[in-house]
């Protein structure tokens, strides 16, 4: 929306006046040296990105170190270990959550934007510490959790914990979360674009230019701080890719078509465990993460301790075809099952890394399968993988955007695109169609919190000028026509407002009433000089009705004009125009649902 | 005055000095943190590795796999821990993976010999011709650590085997005539070269190579007796019979080199080919060929228990047609019946051969006699 009136003659604004005095120039220094938020804002989210990277770091150091001496060092753990370790672990954990680290149980990701839309961005120290060493414990003992969630919520805590101690304002803080988010989720998943995306996608909804160079600035920091130390290396080799054959993009589909299934499968599961863990007595919450933990052990006894832990070195396994189609696909269920215990048991830790595992099993059993009945055609089986991974986490977490940028990032190879498309869309629309709440929406209702749901608000319609505008009206003034002459021009209509040209090509209004005045005050000067015009700004249709709603507050009638041509006079708009809009898309909601 | 809260001037740079400083303290303590899990992790990496590697050297390659899974897990980007993996998951007979394992590794290192080497072999078995031509050149011509020629000398030697085995004489040649120009001055692998020739029926090359090798070291046998032979094959008798000698000079009992010697005494007797005889003595000869090759006949057409004579029975019928020619006037006065007489017995001989046990060196002459003139034809 623009206003024609503001430009001058020659194009340009009006300069301010310099003053070429040492007290003006002083006042000038100071203003520019004067503590600056926004400029400083910058320099924190790269402060927070370095300190996020480094909590990611000592955590993931932290769970490395507690699985050596929970599990051993061998890949496989010994029986009795993977049996005693994690449900003892489990009571463990139980009786931090209950009695030091309240509130550090379940996912980070959920409590980070519940901080978010709630408490301003504010997390307690406590919680990040408690969810530092209660994930920790967890994932490091082998329940089947990620430390993506859990890192998340560090970032975010840890950069709540420096906004507040630097006294930001309310609308610093708030962002500052997300800052800190996207730095703890881009260290742990070593991929800062997906990061970005995500935190974009799924926590803040939004974006700007402000808040986009301050999340990319703190996610690019961790990682090269995590890098620092860790290493560059992911956390699985990279298959290589190659040419896809039009003909795989059937099998990917398939691949679409089973990952959304899966992710309804598992976001039933927790949907329909987890309440029934939260709904029971306390003494049965306290030691819900050993029962998980038990059970998990007799899963790694029945021959698949795989699905223990976050899972990344069996990734690497799946996608270097080190697996029998049978073996993956059991694995890929035994994981959903594994999962859901551990997460639903209140167990502290993420879903990310149990998602991709689930994806990348999926998605080498269908590249096996295919492989064994079109040996010519398809390629490699961890192309099938990666892109199971993103297949699964677009149909679980529903965030389609981010799935094929984090596959893209993860392969490093453009020729995944095309399949990662095809598959992660097929496995979207069915997680939707099957599952319209997606899972962490429902976890957070389970949770009697209502955060606002991003999915939901892209999906919303969205309602523009030209739903509500009416069409071009007959009788449009010209202010340099004399009074008289307008009101006779306006006569035979019952419009209450009016709108008249001006040489200026801008466009104003007048009412009914002032011309009725005029008219009775004798006046016989053009309209153009009797001062009553009133410029209005002008709407083009495809605008929000939101922008037209803040318009039509304020002046009794909007022009909507052509953006082709902006003499060229489309409609016009006012509130009541607005409003029934409002209404009529109310009634078609109500009668759809 | 609170200078963090305050608008003052130096607030800014104020607060940045305080977080570079925690930075400084954070990644202090998180570098000695990682530092010592690093230590242990390499510890962990090596102890795994010669866990496996002793697993292996006992036998048990599915153990070493795991304990090599496992030393990777603590050293990821270790070569030779990832080496060691695929080659267990190679001698474990899990091919498919040691090819996805290999294959990794050669995307990051796509020179590698050893890699390539044995991605050849793994294609090889898998019959994969493309692509075993492509690693064994990838070996051939690849980055060797250590011993690069005896490496690449062993993947050539190799992709000849490959070829041969396919029955593909014709690349395995061309590749023996691109190693022999390189070989370096030992006798055994000379000898090996000549060896490949003599599979791919190229026994002018191969008596060259055992030339070679016989100079460099008179006195090993497979050389000299290597090169009686090829020398034989190509019907060079007299350098033959040199060979021979010397190869019974170095082993009075070789059996071998004795009864090639005897064939080719046979075949001066026997050949009515050779130059520079009379008419009459070729007509002998045709005679004493003919003679043998009956003797071969009726042996192995009446020998206790044998089960070819009725196989026989058309060549002992065509022998008693021919016998009517078989005197010495007639051959002189008809020559091109010698080649008639000649090619029976050329005929029944190789017809014994397959099933009438092992050839008396008469018989062996009269074989060598008959592939001579095929070759001399062609």
């Amino acid at each position: 929306m623009s206003m024609p009136e503001v430009t001058t003659a020659a194009g340009s604004t009006p300069s301010v006046p310099v003053h070429p005095s040492w007290g003006a120039f002083a006042n000038r220094l100071t203003a520019q040296l004067a503590f600056n938020e926004d400029r400083f804002f910058l320099i924190l989210a790269v402060f927070i990105g370095i300190f996020a990277g480094l909590a990611v770091v000592c955590f993931r150091i932290t769970m490395e170190w507690t699985r050596l001496y929970l599990l051993g060092s061998a890949l496989t753990p010994s029986p009795w270990r993977a049996f005693l370790a994690p449900s003892l672990t489990g009571l463990a954990i139980s009786a931090l959550i209950f009695t030091v680290f309240r509130g550090s149980s379940g996912s980070g990701l959920n409590q980070t934007k519940a901080a978010l839309y709630i408490s301003n961005g504010y997390i307690p120290v406590r919680t990040v510490i408690g969810k530092f060493i209660t994930a920790s414990l967890a994932i490091g003992s082998g329940h089947s959790l990620g430390p993506e969630d859990p890192c998340l919520q560090i970032g975010a805590g840890l950069a709540s914990a420096v906004g507040t101690r630097l006294n930001l304002s309310r609308k610093k803080l708030r962002i500052l979360g997300p800052v800190g988010a996207a730095a703890g989720l881009a260290a742990a998943f070593n991929a800062p674009i997906s990061a970005v995306l995500f935190v974009i996608e799924e926590v803040i909804g939004h974006w700007s230019a402000g808040i986009l160079a301050t999340v990319v600035l703190s996610a690019v920091s961790s990682v090269v701080t995590m890098r620092l130390f860790l290493g560059a290396e992911p956390f699985f080799r990279i298959p290589s890719v190659g040419v896809i054959r039009w003909q795989e993009l059937v099998a990917y589909s398939v691949l679409g078509v089973l990952g959304g299934i899966a992710s309804v499968v598992f976001s039933t599961a927790i949907g329909w465990l987890r309440p029934k863990v939260k709904a029971s007595p306390k003494y049965v919450q306290f030691l819900c993460p050993s029962i998980a933990g038990l059970l998990l052990g007799v899963i790694a006894l029945a021959g698949f301790p795989q699905v223990m832990g976050a899972g990344y070195d069996f990734m690497d396994q799946a996608m270097h075809n080190q697996y029998t189609w049978e073996v993956l696909g059991m694995l890929a269920g035994l994981k959903i099952l594994a999962t859901t215990l551990s997460f639903s048991s209140g167990t502290p830790g993420g879903m990310f890394a149990p998602t991709l595992f689930i994806g990348a099993m999926l998605g080498g059993a269908v590249g096996t399968v295919e492989r064994l009945f079109f040996p010519n055609l398809t390629g490699s089986v961890g192309t099938y993988a990666l892109v199971g991974m993103g297949v699964l986490f677009a149909g679980f977490l529903r965030v389609p955007i981010t799935s094929v940028f984090m596959a893209l990032e993860v392969s490093g190879d453009y020729t995944i695109i095309l399949p990662v498309l095809v598959a992660t869309m097929f496995s979207y629309l069915i997680s939707r169609k099957l599952q319209p709440v997606p899972a962490l929406e429902q976890i957070t209702r389970q949770d009697g919190l209502y955060l606002p749901a991003m999915e939901e608000e892209r999906e919303q319609e969205v309602l523009t000028v030209e739903d509500a505008m009416r069409p071009r009206p007959a009788n449009i003034l010209d202010s340099q026509r004399p009074v008289a002459d307008a009101w006779m021009f306006v006569q035979g209509t019952d419009e209450e407002h009016f709108l008249v040209r001006r040489p200026s090509k801008s466009i104003a209004v007048i009412s009914r009433r002032d011309l009725k005045k005029l008219m009775d005050a004798g006046d016989v000067r053009p309209l153009e000089e009797t001062q009553t015009l009133a410029v209005v700004p002008y709407l083009h249709p495809d605008e929000d009705l939101q922008v037209a709603l803040r318009q039509a507050t304020n002046y009794p009638l909007v022009p909507v004009l052509s953006r082709a041509n902006v003499s060229r006079i489309l409609g016009v708009i006012d509130l009541a125009d607005i409003m029934e809009a409002y209404r009529k898309s109310n009634r078609q909601d109500a009668t759809r649902e | 005055m609170n200078l963090l809260k305050s608008d003052f001037i130096i607030r800014e740079p104020l607060l940045v000095s305080i977080l570079v400083l925690i930075t400084i303290l954070f990644s202090a303590l998180t570098h000695s943190y990682s530092h010592a899990y690093d230590r242990r992790r390499v510890t962990l990496g090596v102890e795994w590795f010669e866990r496996g590697k002793q697993e292996l050297g006992n036998g048990r390659p599915a153990a070493a796999v795991e304990d090599f899974r496992t030393a990777l897990l603590y050293n990821p980007r270790n070569w030779d821990y990832s080496m060691h993996l695929a080659d267990a998951l190679s001698q474990g007979h899990h091919t498919e993976q040691a090819l996805n394992y290999y294959l990794g590794l050669w995307q990051s290192q796509p020179n590698n010999g050893p890699v390539n080497l044995q991605l050849a072999r793994l294609s090889a078995q898998k019959d994969d011709v493309p692509g075993a031509e492509r690693y064994f050149n990838g070996a051939i011509f690849g980055d060797w650590a250590e011993n690069a020629s005896a490496n690449r000398l062993t993947a050539s030697l190799e992709m000849i085997n490959f070829y041969l085995e396919r029955g593909d004489s014709g690349h395995a040649e061309s590749q023996l005539i691109i190693l022999s120009d390189n070989l370096p001055e030992d006798p055994q692998l000379h000898t090996r070269v000549a060896d490949l020739y003599s599979r791919v029926g190229d026994d002018q090359r191969a008596l060259k190579q055992y030339r070679q090798a016989a100079q460099l070291d008179p006195t090993y046998l497979p050389a000299v007796l290597g090169a009686g032979e090829a020398a034989f094959r190509i019907g060079d008798d007299p350098a033959a019979q040199t060979y021979l000698s010397n190869s019974l000079r170095l082993d009075e009992s070789n059996a071998a080199a004795k009864n090639l010697l005897a064939v080719i005494q046979a075949v001066s007797l026997l050949n009515p080919y050779q130059r520079g005889i009379s008419d009459s003595e070729k007509a002998k000869r045709a005679l004493r060929a003919f003679a043998v090759a009956g003797n071969r006949l009726h042996s192995c057409a009446t020998g206790p228990g044998s089960s070819a004579a009725a196989s026989m029975e058309p060549f002992l019928e065509r022998g008693k047609q021919l016998k009517a020619m078989a005197n010495a006037r007639f051959l002189i006065q008809h020559p091109e019946e010698i080649d008639t007489l000649l090619d029976f017995s050329a005929s029944a001989e190789k017809r014994a051969q397959s099933s009438c046990g092992e050839p008396t060196p008469d018989d062996s002459a009269l074989l060598a006699i008959a592939r001579r003139r095929e070759t001399e034809e062609r």
